[in-house]
């Protein structure tokens, strides 16, 4: 058996029933992380590719993956589709929230879970999870608040071993992640817990941006939620953008949420890249995909399969997925919507007709 | 179309009392479910002034629509700045932030509250729910916490079977033991009453009930035995159309 590099947490470790704590390390190691930013590409060349191509070269089996922007808000779903399709394997996820491990669980990708938060709020929870810790097709190797993930990887950010925090003490959550550990202050004379959370590096994160030049230097519009830090830290990144604009634009007219150039590897132009997600500025959600997604495809495993049989591997690109949706026709409808949600159009009605399993509203509009 | 003046249904009773609890001009950290239509309830009728904050980053939108997800553009309509993530929580922890709402699946008689899975078994759950998100990030760091869910005897354990969030922990001092910030759940709202936590003993109080709830209605639906306050519990204030 392999030593792990790492003081975890016991008691964690133990209730967690990890054999192997070697699984664990990639997350916290950040000597290999340091060592891959070193070896990356530092001139600035055009990175573009395709994301087949991208993925093909910087997703490999056994990585850790982030779930970057926020659930279903300018996360890089056509992106993960594509690993989907590439049968990556051995996959760990992590992410705050890490709701899109439940499309990688279905054909088995993700293997094990740092989890954060997995659900579609008042949508439902996430049935796919239950049914596959119950299997025991998944193992949770951490349990975290999103609060605790965001500082993780803020500290890597911040070019720290890791934060003092005041968050998950005296809670289970702290018993169930082998990388906390309950300190007392340094600086205080009277009793004073803190719990240590260390940086943490992801191998591969993925991106999706409003406008990204060829070297990488990509424009986010909205909440960057973690992704700034999140690429500063991963090992690896694709950056996916819903276009891309000449070096000056970003220069000249994106100052502000910019991930810089030399953290990239890939840039892959992917416009409708966040669907079924939503992009802010771009495109509202498909409302009811998801009450579908969460309500017909968490009634049963089978449910679950056909529904992503039909949405990821049936369609080649994000193109066929539009055109699944409505084609022109829903993406102006979306896209006004969105623009009407930021107060950036007259407000319209926003009501929907839900899809519930007694009533299959269509998911078109 | 809905009627207007129909009778409010028991979510939307839930919505209004939480609404109830919050003061005008404070800034507000909204968990999602009931607690986002609480928040934005009490900006369009006696708060209009609150300031409020989503973990998605969000917050101090413009008055808009009801957010589909507390990633929706509505918690961030043309706001003068959208924090990450870890800056939102961080300003509850310094002190910017008054109250919080969070919902819940478990509560037990300190507050506690469980989101994470049911059973005793923690690898082999009856059900898996969605684990944290926030809500122990809120739990740990707001000086005042309300929580907001439904009341059953399985959902009002004596002990929670995994302890998401930090409330009163075992009561007394020992949130503060723990190392904790802010005062912890001041009140826990269900659609039958509305509940505080004893001054000393840290355990949670019968406030005041829905009309036709008693006393021992509501510690029947409660798996733990509640405190009485001294004297007549008053009726929760309903909304009338």
């Amino acid at each position: 058996m392999e030593m792990a590099k790492y003081l975890y947490n016991e008691e964690a470790v133990a209730n967690l029933r990890i054999s192997d704590t070697s699984v664990l390390d990639r997350l916290v190691d950040f000597e290999s992380a340091r060592a891959a930013h070193l070896k990356k590409e530092h001139a600035k060349k055009d990175k573009r590719m395709t994301i087949g191509e991208a993925v093909d070269a910087f997703v490999k089996d056994g990585d850790v993956i982030t779930d970057g922007g926020f659930s279903y808000v300018r996360t890089p779903h056509q992106a993960f589709y594509e690993v989907i399709r590439q049968g990556k394997k051995n996959l760990q996820m992590i992410g705050a929230p890490n709701t899109n491990q439940s499309f990688f669980i279905t054909y088995g990708l993700v293997t094990h879970s740092h989890s954060s938060y997995t659900g579609a709020e008042m949508r439902g929870i996430d049935k796919v999870y239950d049914r596959a810790l119950k299997a025991g097709q998944i193992q949770i190797l951490s349990e975290w608040s999103h609060g605790g993930v965001a500082q993780a990887f803020k500290a890597a950010q911040l070019g720290v071993a890791g934060v003092f925090s005041k968050q998950m003490l005296g809670s289970d959550i702290v018993r169930y992640n082998p990388y906390l550990k309950v300190v007392q202050n340094p600086l205080k004379g009277v009793h004073d817990p803190v719990v240590f959370v260390p940086a943490i590096y992801p191998d591969i994160s993925i991106i999706h941006c409003h406008m990204a030049d060829k070297y990488g230097n990509a424009y986010i519009y909205g909440p960057a939620v973690n992704d700034l830090a999140v690429a500063a830290a991963a090992r690896k990144l694709i950056i996916t953008a819903e276009e891309i604009v000449p070096e000056n634009d970003i220069r000249y007219n994106r100052q502000g949420q910019i991930i810089p150039f030399f953290y990239a590897d890939a840039v892959v132009e992917m416009p409708f890249g966040a669907l079924p997600g939503s992009m802010p500025g771009c495109y509202y959600w498909p409302r009811q995909w998801w009450e579908k997604c969460m309500r017909f495809g968490g009634a049963s495993a089978e449910n679950n399969k056909a529904f992503c049989d039909e949405w990821i591997m049936g369609v080649k690109n994000q193109f066929e997925f539009v055109d699944k949706l409505g084609g022109a026709k829903w993406i102006a409808e979306a896209r006004r919507q969105t623009k009407a949600a930021e107060g950036d159009n007259e407000d319209i009605d926003f009501s929907y007709e839900e899809y519930t399993l007694k009533h299959d509203s269509g998911i078109y509009y | 179309m809905q009627d207007l003046n129909a009778p409010a249904n028991p979510l939307e009773t839930l919505a209004y009392i939480i609404a109830q609890q919050i003061s005008d001009h404070s800034v507000v950290y909204i968990g999602t479910g009931i607690p986002m239509v609480a928040g934005i309830l009490a900006k369009k009728t006696h708060a209009p002034n609150i300031t409020l904050v989503y973990e998605s980053g969000g917050q101090d939108p413009i008055e808009g629509d009801m957010p589909w997800s507390v990633g929706c553009p509505m918690t961030w309509r043309k706001s003068p700045t959208i924090m990450e993530m870890s800056y939102s929580f961080a300003q509850c922890y310094n002190g910017y932030v008054d109250i919080g709402f969070l919902g819940f699946a478990q509560v037990d008689m300190y507050g506690n509250v469980n989101t994470h899975m049911i059973g005793k078994d923690y690898h082999h759950p009856k059900v898996r729910l969605t684990g944290s998100g926030g809500n122990n990030d809120l739990s740990s760091l707001t000086e005042k916490m309300v929580l907001v869910g439904l009341q059953t005897p399985d959902k009002f354990p004596e002990k929670v079977d995994f302890i998401t969030s930090v409330g009163h922990l075992t009561g007394g001092n020992s949130r503060q033991e723990a190392g904790l910030i802010g005062n912890g759940p001041a009140a826990v709202i269900s659609p039958w009453g509305v509940y505080d936590f004893h001054p000393v003993s840290k355990r949670m109080r019968v406030k005041t009930l829905t009309p036709g709830v008693t006393f021992e209605l509501a510690q029947q639906l409660t798996g733990f035995e509640l405190v009485k306050p001294e004297g007549d519990i008053p009726e929760t204030k309903l909304v009338t159309p």
